[in-house]
């Protein structure tokens, strides 16, 4: 760490992986959600015996899903140790106590997701067994569910102190 | 002319081709697979919440000394603040990984069985000890012995037991699945709901 801290200022540091951290949950926040609605939808057919594909591809999605999951996991818990004592001192300081229960909330939401992707991954095993098509639904949009909260909460952070807060 | 094809509805075909080409043993292995990976979630959720709430990290990180302490650490001002979120992920996690593989060694009928008595202790346990409190606020003489965790357990444990053995074999095997959903919601409620001090000020 010291190496890199030779070529770049700490903040400097912390701000890129803070970066890297979103432009990850931009792509994670696409596909999960691409996936809930491939779920939440009907794949539509056309007249005759012509039948459509689903929208999305949503099975090809499960790998791509659950490795940015675990990633953004890791990259999470490790820029959490700069929140903790960067962030969320001063956030209890200005009395921001709505940003700083949610990101609270956050950590709970994020960790449930996690467990669930061993089970998430098997229901979208294929050939894919239409017994476990109401779950299969109901564990990929609580990951979106997840997904989202933590994008939307992580943001509302990073405004009061990350990358482009004042 | 357009109409709508749920996509689910395809799938039976698929499936039926498949499984009746599928070997016993590859059937045999998903099975055990999807009793890892169901047990697996109910646990690590019911368990991440309960060491959660009773604030058990299996250690504790003080990120300003760069430190891990085993279980709970109650650092000096000079070292805080401690971070017991890693700890309890971990304990929670390795905890369920064994109750997994343990799930995937015994048969399928005690599994779901224990993880209705599992689910209704961790239910129980708390609406128990609710129930005492309040009884001990109620009754005139002094009943503060009652107060304590190990005695709520007990019509905790005895309620969990006759709901998981009386349970229908059916409604048993039926809602397994549907744990996986129903622990990790109330457990965020739960959660939630620890946390309404920074919602209320």
């Amino acid at each position: 760490m010291d190496i890199i801290f030779d070529y770049i200022r700490v903040d400097t540091f912390w701000k890129i992986l803070l970066f890297i951290h979103f432009a990850l949950a931009v792509a994670l926040l696409a596909a999960v959600t691409l996936q809930s609605v491939a779920v939440l939808m009907p794949a539509r057919q056309v007249a005759g015996n012509f039948v459509d594909r689903s929208p999305v591809p949503a099975v090809s999605l499960t790998t791509l899903i659950i490795v940015l999951y675990v990633l953004q996991a890791l990259m999470g818990a490790w820029i959490y140790i700069k929140y903790r004592i960067y962030v969320r001192i001063p956030m209890e300081q200005l009395r921001h106590w709505w940003t700083l229960g949610s990101f609270e909330e956050k950590e709970h939401v994020v960790t449930m997701g996690l467990f669930l992707l061993p089970a998430y991954w098997y229901f979208w095993r294929q050939p894919l067994s239409a017994a476990d098509a109401g779950i299969r639904k109901a564990v990929t949009v609580f990951l979106a569910f997840c997904v989202w909260y933590s994008f939307i909460v992580g943001h509302v952070a990073n405004d009061f102190r990350g990358v482009g807060a004042l | 002319m357009t109409q709508t094809l749920d996509v689910a509805g395809r799938f039976p075909q698929l499936d039926s081709a498949r499984a009746i080409e599928a070997p016993a043993a590859e059937t045999q292995t998903r099975s055990k697979v999807g009793t890892f990976a169901i047990t697996f979630g109910i646990a690590a959720s019911l368990l991440y919440t309960v060491y959660e709430r009773l604030n058990w990290p299996l250690f504790t990180y003080l990120p300003r000394v760069n430190r891990v302490e085993f279980w709970l650490y109650r650092s000096p001002p000079a070292e805080s603040p401690p971070m017991y979120w890693y700890g309890w992920i971990v304990l929670a996690a390795a905890s369920a990984l064994v109750l997994a593989l343990i799930a995937t060694a015994v048969p399928a009928q005690w599994v779901r069985r224990a993880t209705v008595f599992g689910c209704a202790l961790a239910a129980l346990w708390p609406t128990s000890l609710g129930a005492l409190r309040l009884f001990i606020d109620w009754v005139s003489f002094n009943a503060d012995y009652l107060n304590s965790v190990w005695i709520a357990a007990i019509p905790a444990l005895v309620g969990a037991a006759a709901i998981s053995y009386f349970a229908p074999s059916q409604w048993v095997q039926r809602t397994w699945t549907n744990w996986l959903m129903i622990v990790p919601i109330s457990g965020l409620i739960v959660l939630g709901y620890s946390l309404q001090q920074y919602f209320v000020r």
